[in-house]
């Protein structure tokens, strides 16, 4: 009896202490957006918005046919060829070539962080005694666009570790980030981009997140340029009142940590265009 | 029953009226003191707020033109603007630190 007492009692705490791990968050978001949109193929996500919605899809497919995001694709290439001061330059830094946007981004061991793809540019940038560019408008945007474009149709594939904590400690804390409401409005990413997707706000209607990251640097209409991932969780914070956080700061790294694990399986298709 | 309720609404009128001209007399009064007194409660509060990510967007804002109304002499623009600001520190505050376990909304909950 006591024996069956005590496996019951472990069994018991095995089960409630059990997490939803990554893989799980991510088959929920799709689920739920399978639900949700039930005609939608999966690789339709990294369209966003326009995989649910006809309308501003054939606007889209036509500003598609003239990209806007070409020339910076150009400017792009040349700062990649171009060397530093020191006579190196980014292919020093990164040898497999431009097109690695899909090893982004990922837990750094060493440095015990998020590394994403703006981050480990900046850091090549300031180990060859260069100024680091600002994260989210201007020239970033340029080796950014340039990169996103040689990475086309590679899989996004983010991993968290398992054999190191402080990775799955930094998904967590960006799960939680994607679940906090902030702001006057109360909002979370997840009121937006779960519980409303397909709805509209003002005149765009909402995406959902699986398919969030495939497609950055974006250019915006509305920016009138092209504009960093990061800069576009500024602007969704602002929109409800929030103060944003700092780009590239650790909160939002570990947002896009979490954010990127639910694309996993997409094509990257960078640069985009967005309304 | 209705008798009740319309003494209640008199009540809440009531309140409303001694609250407004209390405001307003504390309006009036305001002098360089008090503004600095509220806008030194207003950065706490920000602080606050701030220490858990939990800062509103405009709150920054209310304090830096509640700073220029005092510098200007409007000691009563002044308190109003910092008054604001504390309380969206507060708010703030309250919001993040509600929030401080991770809970996944049922509508998703239902999917895992
Ligand atoms: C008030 C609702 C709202 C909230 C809350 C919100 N967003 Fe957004 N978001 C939008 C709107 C509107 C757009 C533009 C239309 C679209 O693509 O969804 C957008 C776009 C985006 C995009 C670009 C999508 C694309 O295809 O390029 C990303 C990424 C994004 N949001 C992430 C977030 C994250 C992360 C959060 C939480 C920090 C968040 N959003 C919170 C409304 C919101």
């Amino acid at each position: 009896m006591k024996k069956i007492l005590i496996s019951l009692a472990v069994l018991l705490v095995a089960a409630t202490t059990v997490q939803a791990g990554p893989e799980e968050d991510r088959m929920a978001f799709i689920k739920y957006y399978k639900g949700k949109f039930p005609s939608v193929p999966r690789d339709e996500y990294a369209n966003g918005a326009y995989a649910i919605d006809p309308i501003g899809r054939e606007n889209w497919e036509a500003i598609e046919e003239f990209p806007p995001y070409e020339p910076f694709i150009d400017r792009g290439q040349e700062m990649w060829e171009k060397p530093f001061a020191n006579g190196k330059g980014y292919k020093d830094c990164f040898p497999e070539g431009p097109a690695i946007a899909q090893n982004y981004p990922h837990w750094d061991r060493e440095q015990g962080l998020v590394m994403t793809l703006p981050l480990a540019l900046n850091q090549c940038r300031e180990a060859n005694g260069e100024k680091p560019l600002k994260y989210k408008k201007g020239p970033i945007n340029n080796i950014l666009a340039y990169i996103a474009f040689q990475s086309r149709g590679k899989v996004i594939n983010v991993e968290v570790p398992k054999d190191d904590p402080r990775a799955m400690a930094a998904f967590e804390e960006g799960k939680k980030f994607y679940f906090t409401r902030r702001g006057q409005l109360n909002f979370s990413c997840s009121t937006c981009h779960v519980q409303n997707t397909g709805l509209k706000v003002r005149t765009e209607i909402l995406s959902p997140s699986v398919g969030h990251v495939t497609h950055w640097p974006v250019y915006r209409s509305k920016w009138g340029t092209v504009g960093t991932l990061h800069r576009r969780f500024t602007g969704c914070n602002k929109n409800i009142r929030a103060k944003p956080m700092k780009a590239q700061g650790p909160e939002y790294r570990n947002l896009e940590y979490f954010l990127s694990y639910l694309s996993n399986g997409l094509e990257l298709n960078g640069p985009g265009a967005r309304k | 029953m209705k008798r009740a309720q319309r003494w209640a609404a008199l009540a809440i009128i009531f309140g409303l009226m001694i609250g407004s001209t209390a405001t307003l007399a504390g309006e009036m009064k305001a002098d360089a003191a008090t503004a600095a007194d509220a806008i030194a409660r207003a950065e706490a509060a920000q602080k606050k707020a701030d220490s858990v990510n939990g800062e509103w967007r405009d709150t920054g804002k209310f304090i830096k033109n509640a700073k220029k109304a005092a510098e200007d002499g409007d000691y009563a623009k002044a308190v109003r603007l910092a008054n604001k600001a504390e309380s969206e520190g507060n708010l703030g505050y309250q919001q993040a630190v509600s929030q401080s376990e991770l809970k996944i909304p049922s509508y998703l909950k239902a999917m895992y």
